[in-house]
C-alpha cells in the first residue's frame, strides 16, 4: 500500500514537471509556429560561420537552429 | 554573371522558367542556358548562384515567385525607410549591436522559400540570422545596424524575390496571446483528464469501490486534477454563458457552462462527503475536446487577418516636397495642400489633384477597371489608385476621409451577419435549457419527501441533458472543415461560414482581379498587323514607360533602330523605326498624326505605319489558368452570374460560360444592389471578388469571398478568403462544405438519441452514478469519432 502511494506521489511530481515544462514551451512560443521547424530540420547544409549570435531579446529559441 | 538577353531559339519556346516554372517565349536565358520568363527572375537566379545559393532549386524546382512585376519598381522604394521614425516602427529590437525586424513578405510559400530566407546571412554578411514564418507569411530578420539600414534589409530581401511589404499598417502576425493561452487551458485540460482517468479505471473494472483507502485518495487527486479545469481552462465557457445571461438571450453557452457546473458541483459534493466518486472524468474529458474543437478553428484562423483596415492599404510614409527637397512623411503627418510625390507602383495616400500632364493611374483595385486612366493637370485623383508613372500631386483631403476610408468604413459594410448555426445552435441552446431545468425540477418534484434521490435525479438530469455531444459536434465537424480547406488555400472567417457555404445556390463572380489574374499582367495581342509590323510596334513601344506600352514590349524583346521618338502624354507614341514612321494611340492622336481614320472604340490602341492604318492592339488580361473548366463547373451546380466593374471589351471571351447573366460597368453600389436582388428572388448568393468595389457586394451576399493573390494583401470586409491558386478547386470545395453541413445534422442526431435516451432512464432513477459516467464519455466519443473521422474521410476528395 504504502509503496503504491509512493509511486503515486513520485509520478505526480513527475508528471507535474511536465506540464510546468509545457507552460513554459508555450510561454516561450515554441508552439507559435509548427509548420517551419519540421521543415527546417530537413535542410543539410554547410555549417554556418560562426558570428556572436543575438542575445538579450525576449523571444528567442536561438539554440533550435543549427 | 552577366545575363544574356537576346532574342533567341524557338526551340526554348514553352519552356518553363529555371526560378518561378512560369512559361516562357526563351527571350531570356543565360549563359548555362538556362531560360527565364523574365530579367526578374534571371537576376535573382544569377544573384543566388553566385552567393552558393542553389540549392534553393533542388529543394523545390522552380519555387521562385514570378518577378515578372518587379521590372517596373522603383528602387528607391524603400527610401522611406531611412526616415528612422518609419524604421522604428519596424525595429522590434535594437541594442546597438544587433537589431532584428521583420517583414510581411507574401510570396513565401514553401520548404524552399523557408530555406533560402534563413539563409540570408550568405547574402549579406551584415545580417546575422533570420527566421521565417510560413503560417504568417513573415520573416524575421536579426542584423547590424552599424552595417546595414533597415532599408537595407528590405532591399536584400527584394533582391532574391521576396518583396518585402511596406505599408502605414504593417500586416505582420503578432501571435496573439488567446492562442497561447488556448494551448495552456487545452494542455490543462487534457493533462487532469489524462490521469483522472487513470485513477478511475480500476473502478471502472471493479465494478465496487476500491478497499484499503485507494478510492478515497484517488477522489481527492481528482477532485485536486479537476479544479484548475474549472477555473482555467473551462473558464471561457463561463465568461460567454454569463454574457449571454447578462444580455438576456440564451446561447448555446448558457446549458454548456450549466452541465459543466452541475457536472462540478455534484462530484465535489459527493467526494467530499465521501458518498461516490462523481463524474471528474467525464467534467475533464468534455471540456478537453470542446478545447480541441476551438483550437482547430484558431489553426485556420492565424493564417490569416480579416480585419484589415484601409491603413494597411497605404504607404507608410510618402514624399513631400519641402523647400526644395522631397522628404519622406509618415502619413499621419500628410495635411491638406501639401505637394508629395509618388512613385510607379505606389499607392496614392489621400484623394488629391494632379500637377503635371501625362501620369497614368491604375484602378484596378478600386474600381475593377482593368485599364490604367490617364490623368493630366488638374485631374482628381482617387486615394487607393496605384501610380504608374511618378506623379506630383497636391492633396485636397485628408487621408482619413478620403474616398478609400469612406469605402472602408461605409456602415453597410460593417454589419454583423446572422449567421445560421448561430441561430440554430442558440436556438437549441435555450430549448435544451429550458427543458433540461424543466425536467430536473419535474423529476425532483416527483421523489421529492424523499430529499436526497429529489437531488440525485435532478442532478443527473442536468448532467445528461447537457449538451455535451452536441455541443461538440458543430465545433469540431466545421473546425475540422476549417482546417482542411485553409490548409488548401480557402481561409474561412469562423466554423459558421462553412454552413453557409453549403446553402449557397447562387454565385456571383467579379471578373478582373478574380476570373482574371492582376499578378500575370497585361497582355497585348496585335489585330491586322503583320508579323514585322507588329516587331516595329514592340520596339517603338519599348521606348515609353506608359503601362500599356510596356504591355506591348513585354510581349518579347524586338530589335530595331528608333529614332525621333516622341510621346504625346495620354495620347499615344510616333516615332521611326528601321526607317518607318510608326504612330500608336488612340484613335484622335493618329488622326492628327498622318490623317488616317481609326475606327471602333475610341479607348483603342491603334496603330499606323507610314501614314497608314494598319490596325490595333487588344490589351486584356488573362484569365486564370483553368478557370473556364472551374467556372463551367460550377455553372453545372449553382447558377452564376458576372458582375464586372470593367467595360464590356471582354464579353464575348465569357459568352459561352455566363450566357447573358453578365453586367459589366458596374460601380460599388450596382453590385450591391444585383446581390440584394437575387437575394429578393429567395436566393442564397455566394460573391467572389477582389476589390474594394466588391465590397458593399460582399458584405451584402450571404457568403463573400475575397481573392487575394497575396494573403498578406489587403483584403475588403469578407467571410472568407481565397488564394488566386485554389480558385480553380472551388467546385470540389463547395462539394466539401456541402458534406459537411449533413454530417453535423447527423452527428445532432445522434446526440440527440443518446441525450433522450439518458434522460428517460435518469427520470426513472435507473442511471446509476456508474453509467452515467460511462454513457457521457461513450456519446462524446461516438461524435468525436464520426465527425473528426467523417471530415479527414470526405477530404480525400479535395486531393483528387
Amino acid at each position: 500500500m504504502s509503496v503504491i502511494v509512493l509511486l503515486i506521489a513520485a509520478g505526480g511530481v513527475v508528471a507535474g514537471g511536465f506540464l510546468l515544462a509545457f507552460a513554459w514551451a508555450v510561454g516561450s512560443g515554441q508552439f507559435d509556429d509548427t509548420e517551419a521547424p519540421p521543415l527546417r530540420m530537413l535542410f543539410d547544409d554547410p555549417p554556418r560561420p560562426t558570428i556572436a549570435s543575438p542575445t538579450g531579446e525576449g523571444h528567442s529559441h536561438v539554440h533550435a537552429r543549427r | 554573371m552577366s545575363v544574356a538577353v537576346a532574342a533567341v531559339a524557338s526551340t526554348a519556346a514553352n519552356a518553363s522558367c529555371r526560378h518561378c516554372g512560369d512559361g516562357c517565349d526563351g527571350s531570356v536565358s543565360d549563359p548555362d542556358r538556362n531560360v527565364f520568363c523574365c530579367r526578374g527572375c534571371a537576376a535573382v537566379h544569377a544573384l543566388l548562384q553566385a552567393r552558393g545559393l542553389d540549392t534553393f532549386y533542388t529543394c523545390d524546382a522552380s519555387a521562385g515567385a514570378s518577378q515578372r512585376a518587379a521590372d517596373g519598381r522603383d528602387p528607391d522604394r524603400f527610401a522611406v525607410l531611412d526616415d528612422p521614425a518609419v524604421a522604428a516602427r519596424l525595429v522590434t529590437f535594437d541594442d546597438g549591436v544587433v537589431a532584428s525586424v521583420t517583414f510581411a513578405v507574401p510570396d513565401l510559400h514553401c520548404g524552399a522559400c523557408l530555406w533560402l530566407l534563413e539563409r540570408l546571412w550568405r547574402v549579406d554578411d551584415a545580417i546575422v540570422r533570420s527566421e521565417a514564418d510560413l503560417v504568417r507569411r513573415t520573416v524575421h530578420v536579426w542584423f547590424r545596424p552599424d552595417r546595414l539600414s533597415v532599408r537595407g534589409v528590405a532591399e536584400r530581401l527584394a533582391a532574391i524575390g521576396y518583396e518585402p511589404i511596406v505599408a502605414a499598417e504593417t500586416p505582420v502576425g503578432v501571435v496573439a496571446p488567446q492562442a497561447r493561452r488556448l494551448r495552456l487551458q487545452l494542455g490543462m485540460a487534457g493533462f487532469a483528464f489524462g490521469n483522472i482517468m487513470l485513477f478511475s479505471v480500476p473502478r471502472y473494472l471493479q465494478g465496487a469501490p476500491l478497499e484499503g483507502g485507494f478510492q478515497r485518495l484517488f477522489d481527492v487527486l481528482n477532485l485536486a486534477l479537476a479544479t484548475p479545469v474549472l477555473l482555467f481552462s473551462a473558464a471561457d465557457y463561463f465568461a460567454a454563458a454569463w454574457r449571454a445571461i447578462r444580455a438576456r438571450h440564451i446561447a448555446l453557452d448558457v446549458p454548456v457552462a450549466l452541465g459543466l457546473a452541475v457536472l462540478f458541483g455534484r462530484s465535489a459534493i459527493e467526494i467530499v462527503t465521501s458518498r461516490s466518486e462523481g463524474f471528474l472524468d467525464s467534467f475533464t474529458g468534455l471540456v478537453f475536446f470542446l478545447l480541441i474543437g476551438r483550437m482547430l478553428q484558431q489553426k485556420a484562423f492565424d493564417r490569416i487577418a480579416f480585419n484589415r483596415t484601409y491603413r494597411s492599404f497605404l504607404p507608410l510614409s510618402v514624399r513631400v516636397e519641402r523647400k526644395g527637397g522631397a522628404e519622406p512623411t509618415p502619413i499621419e503627418r500628410l495635411a491638406v495642400g501639401d505637394r508629395v510625390l509618388v512613385r510607379p507602383q505606389e499607392v496614392i495616400p489621400a484623394d488629391a489633384v494632379v500637377l503635371d500632364d501625362g501620369g497614368v493611374v491604375d484602378y484596378a483595385f478600386v474600381t475593377g477597371e482593368s485599364r490604367p486612366i490617364d490623368v493630366a493637370a488638374g485631374d482628381l485623383v482617387r486615394a487607393g489608385g496605384r501610380a504608374s508613372t511618378t506623379l506630383r500631386l497636391e492633396l485636397v483631403r485628408e487621408v482619413a476621409h478620403s474616398e478609400l476610408a469612406r469605402l472602408w468604413s461605409d456602415p453597410a459594410l460593417g454589419r454583423v451577419k446572422r449567421h445560421w448555426l448561430e441561430d440554430v445552435s442558440n436556438r437549441f441552446g435555450a430549448v435544451f435549457a429550458l427543458m433540461a431545468t424543466g425536467l430536473a425540477l419535474a423529476g425532483a418534484a416527483a421523489w421529492w419527501p424523499d430529499i436526497d434521490s429529489a437531488a440525485q435525479v435532478a442532478t443527473a438530469v442536468l448532467i445528461i441533458a447537457c449538451p455535451c455531444a452536441l455541443t461538440l459536434a458543430a465545433p469540431l465537424t466545421l473546425g475540422t472543415a476549417v482546417e482542411m480547406l485553409g490548409r488548401r488555400g480557402l481561409y474561412l472567417r469562423n466554423t459558421a461560414v462553412v454552413l453557409d457555404l453549403a446553402r449557397v445556390d447562387t454565385l456571383a463572380l467579379d471578373k478582373t482581379g478574380t476570373l482574371t489574374s492582376a499578378a500575370r499582367g497585361t497582355t497585348a495581342t496585335p489585330c491586322g498587323l503583320s508579323e514585322l509590323e507588329w516587331r516595329l510596334v514592340r520596339r517603338l513601344a519599348a521606348e515609353s514607360v506608359h503601362p500599356v506600352s510596356r504591355a506591348i514590349a513585354a510581349a518579347a524583346s524586338a530589335h530595331g533602330d528608333v529614332q525621333a521618338c516622341r510621346e504625346v502624354p495620354g495620347q499615344g507614341l510616333r516615332g521611326s523605326v528601321d526607317g518607318h514612321d510608326v504612330v500608336v494611340g488612340t484613335a484622335s492622336f493618329i488622326a492628327k498624326a498622318c490623317g488616317a481614320f481609326a475606327g471602333g472604340s475610341t479607348r483603342r490602341t491603334s496603330v499606323a505605319i507610314d501614314g497608314r492604318l494598319r490596325g490595333w492592339v487588344q490589351l486584356q488580361t488573362p484569365p486564370r489558368d483553368g478557370i473556364e473548366a472551374t467556372v463551367a463547373a460550377l455553372a453545372g451546380t449553382h447558377q452564376i452570374q458576372l458582375l464586372s466593374g470593367d467595360d464590356a471589351t471582354d464579353a464575348p471571351r465569357w459568352r459561352p460560360l455566363f450566357g447573358d447573366r453578365m453586367s459589366f460597368r458596374q460601380s460599388p453600389h450596382d453590385k450591391l444592389v444585383a446581390v440584394r436582388t437575387s437575394q429578393a428572388d429567395g436566393r442564397r448568393v455566394l460573391m467572389i471578388g477582389d476589390g474594394l468595389n466588391d465590397a458593399g457586394a460582399l458584405a451584402a451576399a450571404d457568403v463573400g469571398i475575397a481573392v487575394s493573390d497575396e494573403t498578406a494583401c489587403v483584403v475588403p470586409a469578407c467571410d472568407a478568403v481565397i488564394g488566386g491558386d485554389a480558385l480553380t478547386r472551388l467546385p470540389s470545395f463547395l462539394r466539401y462544405v456541402r458534406h459537411a453541413r449533413r454530417l453535423v445534422l447527423v452527428c445532432f442526431a445522434v446526440s440527440v438519441a443518446y441525450n433522450v435516451g439518458g434522460v428517460s432512464l435518469a427520470l426513472t432513477g435507473a442511471l446509476t452514478p456508474l453509467v452515467t459516467a460511462m454513457l457521457m464519455p461513450v456519446s462524446s466519443l461516438t461524435i468525436i469519432g464520426l465527425s473528426l473521422g467523417g471530415m479527414h474521410w470526405l477530404a480525400r476528395e479535395l486531393d483528387a
